[in-house]
């Protein structure tokens, strides 16, 4: 007896619409106890392939800004170009049809076929016939529709949706794949091996191509000037969907749409490296349909002669083009690099994060871009980690998408007295007043902060009571289970200005400008006294600014107005530093990211975006990048031996750290001081910012987690500890939490080197 | 400007091919060696089928193709049939290990997609550096422009089932004969 495909009662599609929260919090218990481990495997597995096939690209950046530009011009000139393609289609003999709708795009598919008298259609892998479901139309009409990529034949064999957009059933292991087959089969054939699975699938499919009287495909690019067509595939379905039926119809969105085929040259190796990190996958079709090329007759008929259609739907397309925001969407060439490197994605894939099509960090702009904003509820477990934003090809930034989601479903939740009152105490922007309760909380950080630090003792007490934590669980959303940092008896900002000035005078000159972030400033100042040491132990002149908010917590809870005034007050509050020729050296990184790439968003003047960015360093790569300059030697700065920590060290890189290219000075200055230092290499702790104290996502953070705390246990398998280091706060939480042990940061290691 | 590739260029296109899985096997350019090469591939296949060449001379196939086991014209039976499919490429890819493979031509798109192996034809000066360069006018005499045609990188694969398994709808083995 095999193990039953799905043990538990909740089944994919009863929660695919995650409009209704609930159906999104199902959708996670649903894919952690049952579909986790494949889909970590799975991703995990394209994602590693990524990095090493784009890093073969040898001018990468050079193509993603090709791809890019290429995307803007066409999605700009999108009505001209639909009109160049519908004339080429139709000079290459073809037939050309702009659906409105999904249901348009159906009935002109459906009448086609029926013309044509068809029975049975095979179908080549298309998201987009998803979208419309294009299948249910077409059964209606007693039409048998033979999905042939071997991933859709697992979703229609289980009736599922799919879970990611280009291998919709990674969900599936291979014994749940045996099961299923095992059950609606009743085969006595051995199913054990993926050989004879594929090869069961191929025997049934084989047959329906023979016999199908039309193929229907999607479409990855088409050229304007041609009316050609990409497609990308491994399996030879598609080739074979294009290539025998005399009747073939590609359907595919407007946005598809690119001027010429020359401009096929980016994507040609962008979105295979991108996609599943191969340098090209077994087959990319560039077709120009309809070909000349006899179609394949079944023995004893003779050949049809080809009829093409190409379908092009629109279903909310153009309003996205309209959108400030959400055209950026239209770029997209669906290649899933930023669900593949999503450390949440890689736990609980498109069951719980996507909806009934479209999947992943940009699968929200997706489903609100053609469907209803709500269904874009997924969008939550986008945590703003920003791992995606430097793989996507034609750079989109995904997390900005997602916080406009974000915003507008707090607006479309509707405002409350409640809410209002607690946005104006903690100090929400007006038009963020109507966000939930938890959001505000998270987004005014440090307004609880000030409060908290000024009765630390009594705010620390009551953090224990469980009335406390009961009250913050159901009204602000704070998980009972996380340990909440305490806060501080003294500020960062008091700590420093206890703190003696060095007895020699500075030698970096004007030196740097340390921010005085919320985090460190009320939730770990020792942390940042370390670094302000270990600035000062190298020589530079250290000043401290005044404690701000940066945005970013408010940015991440979608409150993008309350983010744009606290980031226009944070650049006041820098840009002096700067023109006195100071750096900024910021200790949290999620603030780094503010600096470096979020105040595009939120402030107005250029200039002063360009100059944040410039200038501003993580500390250790402050280190690294400028103070190494002036010749020093680590190895006599900070002697690793010298620290009561001893030297074996496992380091943790925050997420928006790494994005912002700023992770690996850090383990180059330690090492160069001589530590012993093993990295992790999961792309987030699972913690996320505020994302991992919610109570509603408390289980998935554990379970991102996992893959870190697994990673710390394999690096001390020889017996020896290690001390655990992160630069992040909430890494460090989370490491914490998972580790039961301290975690420091990189500059407390540092300063246990000094002499006294 | 020249786009074709040098003697490393060649190196390259077969360690990636290989890589992809596919197998390479290099030959003096004439009828007697092109006949031998691709029945070493073929080995002990009752039948094979045969896409004549549009780019190449035929009479460098006309030793191959006056084999009996040879099908040119195949029936509809014979092309679901049977082991073995020889076509032509018009490109090669150094960088991927690629060859481009014309389908909007008569059987070409058939012979090198229903048969369990396939057997790709392709002369060095053929072999361009990367995917990219064959949407260029002035490469190949921007063939790769107006054809409908494949990229080919190995066999066809899936890892929809679980472990990545080799050999799905279209062929389960790719042979490269490169022509020096």
């Amino acid at each position: 007896m095999a193990a039953p495909v799905n043990p538990i009662d909740i089944q994919p599609r009863q929660v695919a619409n995650k409009s209704d929260k609930r159906a999104l919090l199902e959708a996670i218990r649903m894919t952690l106890s049952v579909q986790s481990a494949a889909i970590r495997h799975n991703t995990q597995t394209f994602n590693r392939n990524r990095y090493t096939a784009v890093a073969r690209i040898a001018d990468y950046d050079a193509m993603k800004d090709r791809a890019r530009a290429t995307k803007e011009k066409a999605i700009a000139n999108l009505p001209e170009l639909l009109r160049q393609l519908e004339a080429s289609v139709r000079a290459n003999g073809g037939h050309f049809f702009l659906a409105k709708t999904a249901a348009d795009a159906n009935q002109y598919i459906r009448d086609v076929l029926v013309k044509h008298a068809v029975k049975l259609v095979v179908k080549g892998k298309s998201i987009t016939s998803e979208e419309t479901r294009l299948n249910h139309s077409l059964e209606a009409v007693g039409i048998k529709v033979a999905e042939s990529d071997l991933a859709e034949f697992i979703l229609q064999v289980a009736d599922e949706q799919p879970s990611h957009i280009i291998a919709p059933a990674l969900h599936y292991s291979r014994e749940r794949i045996t099961a299923l087959f095992k059950s609606k089969f009743q085969t006595d054939l051995p199913l054990d091996t993926g050989e004879e699975l594929t090869r069961f699938a191929r025997e049934i499919l084989r047959q329906q191509f023979i016999a199908a009287d039309a193929g229907i495909s999607g479409a990855n690019l088409i050229a304007a000037d041609s009316g050609s067509l990409m497609l990308v595939e491994s399996e030879g379905n598609i080739r074979m969907t294009t290539l025998l039926p005399p009747l073939h119809i590609a359907i595919a969105g407007i946005e598809k749409i690119v001027p010429s085929r020359i401009d096929f040259q980016p994507f040609v190796e962008l979105l295979p490296a991108s996609a599943t990190g191969q340098p090209l996958t077994s087959y990319v079709s560039i077709l120009r349909p309809p070909m000349t090329a006899p179609s394949f007759a079944a023995p004893g008929k003779s050949p049809k002669p080809r009829e093409f259609h190409l379908v092009l739907i629109d279903n909310g397309r153009s309003t996205m083009r309209e959108d400030p925001v959400l055209h950026e969407a239209l770029y997209c060439i669906r290649c899933s690099a930023c669900l593949n490197v999503c450390a949440n994605f890689e736990t609980v894939g498109g069951h719980a994060f996507g909806g009934e099509t479209y999947s992943g960090g940009i699968g929200g702009s997706w489903e609100a871009g053609t469907g209803k904003l709500m269904n874009a509820r997924f969008s939550e477990l986008c945590t703003g980690c920003s791992r995606c934003i430097p793989q996507c090809p034609v750079r989109i930034d995904i997390p900005w998408l997602n916080q406009n989601l974000r915003q507008r479903m707090n607006h479309a939740d509707g405002s409350s007295m409640t809410k209002s009152l607690f946005g104006s105490l903690t100090g929400s922007a007006p038009e963020d007043k109507a966000a939930p309760l938890p959001k505000q909380f998270f987004a005014n950080y440090h307004t609880f902060g000030k409060w908290g630090t000024r009765i630390a003792s009594l705010a620390n007490e009551s953090n224990h009571l469980p009335a406390a934590r009961n009250f913050m669980e159901a009204v602000l959303g704070v998980d009972h289970r996380r340990e909440l940092p305490p806060f501080p008896a003294k500020t960062w900002e008091q700590l420093f200005s206890e703190e003696p000035r060095p007895a020699t005078a500075a030698t970096i000159q004007p030196g740097v400008a340390v921010l005085a972030d919320t985090f460190t400033n009320f939730g770990a100042p020792e942390r940042g006294m370390a670094v302000i040491r270990v600035l000062r132990a190298v020589g530079a002149d250290v000043v401290l600014t005044p404690s701000i908010p940066d945005g970013r917590a408010a940015m991440s809870q979608g409150m993008i107005d309350t983010a744009r005034q606290q980031a226009r007050a944070m650049a006041e509050t820098l840009v002096p530093y700067l023109q006195t020729g100071r750096k900024i050296v910021v200790v949290e990184p999620s603030v780094l990211a503010m600096l470096r790439f979020d105040c595009k968003h939120l402030l107005d003047d250029p200039q002063t975006v360009a100059a944040l960015a410039a200038n501003s360093f993580e500390p250790l790569q402050f280190l690294w990048e400028v103070v190494t300059k002036s010749g020093s030697n680590w190895a006599t700065v900070f002697p690793a031996a010298k620290s009561r920590f001893g030297t074996r060290l496992f380091y943790h890189a925050h997420c928006q750290q790494r994005t912002c290219d700023a992770g690996t000075q850090t383990t180059d200055v330690l090492r160069a001081a001589g530590f012993d230092v093993v990295t992790s290499s999961v792309e987030c702790c699972g913690m996320a910012g505020s994302f991992g104290y919610k109570h509603d996502f408390y289980e998935l953070s554990m379970a991102v987690g996992a893959d870190l705390f697994a990673q710390v246990r394999n690096a001390e398998q020889d017996g020896e500890p290690r001390i655990l280091v992160a630069s992040g706060i909430s890494c460090h939480e989370q490491l914490a939490a998972g580790m039961r042990r301290t975690v420091l940061h990189p500059a407390e290691v540092l300063v246990s080197t000094l002499t006294r | 400007m020249p786009m074709t590739v040098s003697q490393s260029g060649l190196e390259q296109f077969e360690a990636a091919a290989t890589a992809a899985v596919a197998t390479v096997d290099t030959i003096d350019r004439s009828p007697a060696a092109l006949r031998d090469a691709i029945w070493r591939a073929a080995g002990d296949s009752n039948r094979v089928l045969y896409a004549p060449p549009q780019d190449h001379p035929a009479e460098l196939f006309a030793e191959f193709a006056r084999d009996p086991r040879v099908r040119a014209d195949p029936t509809a039976e014979e092309l679901v049939n049977t082991p073995a499919g020889v076509t032509e490429a018009f490109a090669g890819v150094a960088r991927t290990g690629s060859v481009c493979v014309d389908v909007g031509y008569q059987r070409t798109g058939m012979a090198s997609l229903l048969a369990p192996l396939h057997i790709a034809v392709l002369a060095a000066e053929n072999i361009v550096p990367q995917p990219r360069d064959l949407f260029r006018d002035d490469v190949l005499g921007g063939k790769g422009l107006t054809r409908s045609f494949v990229f080919i990188t190995g066999p066809s694969a899936t890892a929809d089932m679980g472990p990545l398994v080799r050999g799905v709808h279209g062929p389960h083995r790719l042979h490269i004969i490169i022509l020096r």
